[in-house]
């Protein structure tokens, strides 16, 4: 079971990615935060492609961050204890 | 008939009797599947306990003459029928029997024509599943697998994921290579390729608003196709190399044989599923028409084009390393 492990660092490491993501200094560069986007015609579906991914970063970041900090600790306390 | 084993107050203990003995002989026919033995174990028992304790306790009967042994057998049943039912409904909960039953209702012939279809689909006309007509004329459900051959089944995937599994500890086994974990690691493998390509399918159809009408196991069923194509390319290779998994010009061929026919095959299948077809709702949101427009379509269509082909290529290629 030498995968379970690998992936659980390799999704925790990606999901960190996307948290750590400054809002104001990089996403609002390349038009990609939520602030700078307007939404004209108020519609959840259908909607563009780049106000898919956004709202799908913004969620990922409000969801994820109390769970990211529990597994990156416990992720922390394994490395150290183990090793 | 059983009566308790009291013997003192026989009107009193009418209906534990019934209880008890309904609920045996409701038990041993049902569950084929989940618990066999406890069924066979239950009839053969009473049957034999019975014959000697009859000539003892003539209108009694029963089969064992120790109130605390029956009274902890018909502790073991309730807890028994209470578990049966706790893993019915939270089982229920996760996966829809019913709808699995569905896509395990398929034929010899129909196994057949959808493996030769997997593999070689370049003749094949109509694509498109055939759906029975609802009562109030409106269009029904799909036609089960037995009767339609475009339609996806959970047969083929399951199987032929063991298949890969035993073929590739098999092969490993003939190199001298076996451990025993090599079981578990293999099955970790597929189940994550399945579950990785799902994921990425369905992050696809979000980002590009698919309403995806066909169910979640559909995509599953799609997706496990690719284990047929995976198991002729590695035996194969096996057999021409007789060393090294895929090496060499032979295998090779077969690997890209079976990845374009696989390609081929779901992308035929899976344009009704991940295009917009024609609608024919009239109630849909008029602006959504003309703004799905080739744009839309073109992206769906690269979207497709890129989970048929390169998705499909370096998942092939992970499944048939050794």
């Amino acid at each position: 079971m030498l995968i379970f492990g690998n992936l659980i660092y390799v999704s925790c490491l990606l999901i960190n990615a996307i948290a750590i993501l400054s809002e104001d200094r990089f996403l609002a560069r390349i038009n990609f935060s939520p602030s700078s986007y307007d939404p004209a015609f108020g519609q959840s579906a259908d909607a563009s492609v780049q106000a898919k991914i956004m709202n799908l970063i913004a969620s990922v970041r409000t969801l994820m961050r109390p769970l990211l900090i529990l597994v990156n600790t416990l992720i922390i306390i394994y490395e150290l204890v183990l090793g | 008939m059983q009566r308790s084993g009291y013997g003192q107050s026989p009107p009193l203990h009418h209906p534990v009797p019934q209880h008890v003995s309904t609920v045996p002989q409701l038990r041993s026919p049902p569950p084929p599947t989940s618990q066999p033995h406890s069924g066979y174990d239950g009839s053969p028992y009473q049957q034999q306990g019975r014959a000697p304790s009859g000539n003892m306790f003539g209108q009694y009967g029963n089969f064992i003459n120790d109130p605390a042994a029956q009274l902890a057998s018909q502790f073991g049943q309730t807890a028994f029928k209470q578990g049966q039912e706790y893993l019915e409904q939270n089982v229920n909960r996760f996966v829809s029997v019913s709808a699995l039953k569905h896509y395990f209702n398929v034929t010899n012939s129909y196994v057949i024509n959808k493996l030769y279809l997997v593999l070689f689909p370049w003749r094949h006309k109509p694509w498109s599943r055939k759906q029975t007509v609802g009562p109030g004329g409106q269009e029904g459900w799909y036609l089960p697998p037995r009767d339609d051959i475009n339609s996806p089944d959970m047969y083929i995937p399951v199987m032929s994921l063991v298949t890969y599994i035993f073929l590739q500890t098999l092969i490993a086994g003939l190199r001298g290579q076996f451990q025993p974990e090599l079981f578990g690691y293999i099955a970790t493998t597929a189940l994550v390729v399945v579950i990785v390509e799902i994921l990425g399918l369905k992050l696809g159809c979000y980002l590009l608003s698919i309403s995806n009408e066909s169910q979640l196991l559909d995509l599953v069923a799609y997706s496990g196709y690719k284990f047929v194509g995976v198991i002729v390319t590695i035996s194969i290779a096996e057999i021409v190399n007789g060393g090294k998994g895929t090496g060499g010009v032979i295998g090779w061929t077969v690997f890209g044989y079976t990845f374009f026919a696989n390609a081929l095959f779901l992308m035929r299948s899976l344009k009704y599923v991940l295009l917009p077809e024609n609608n024919n709702n009239a109630q849909g949101p008029m602006q959504t028409m003309p703004t799905e427009g080739r744009a839309k379509r073109s992206q769906r269509l690269q979207f497709l084009f890129f989970y048929a082909y390169i998705v499909q290529l370096f998942f092939m290629w992970i499944l048939s390393r050794p």
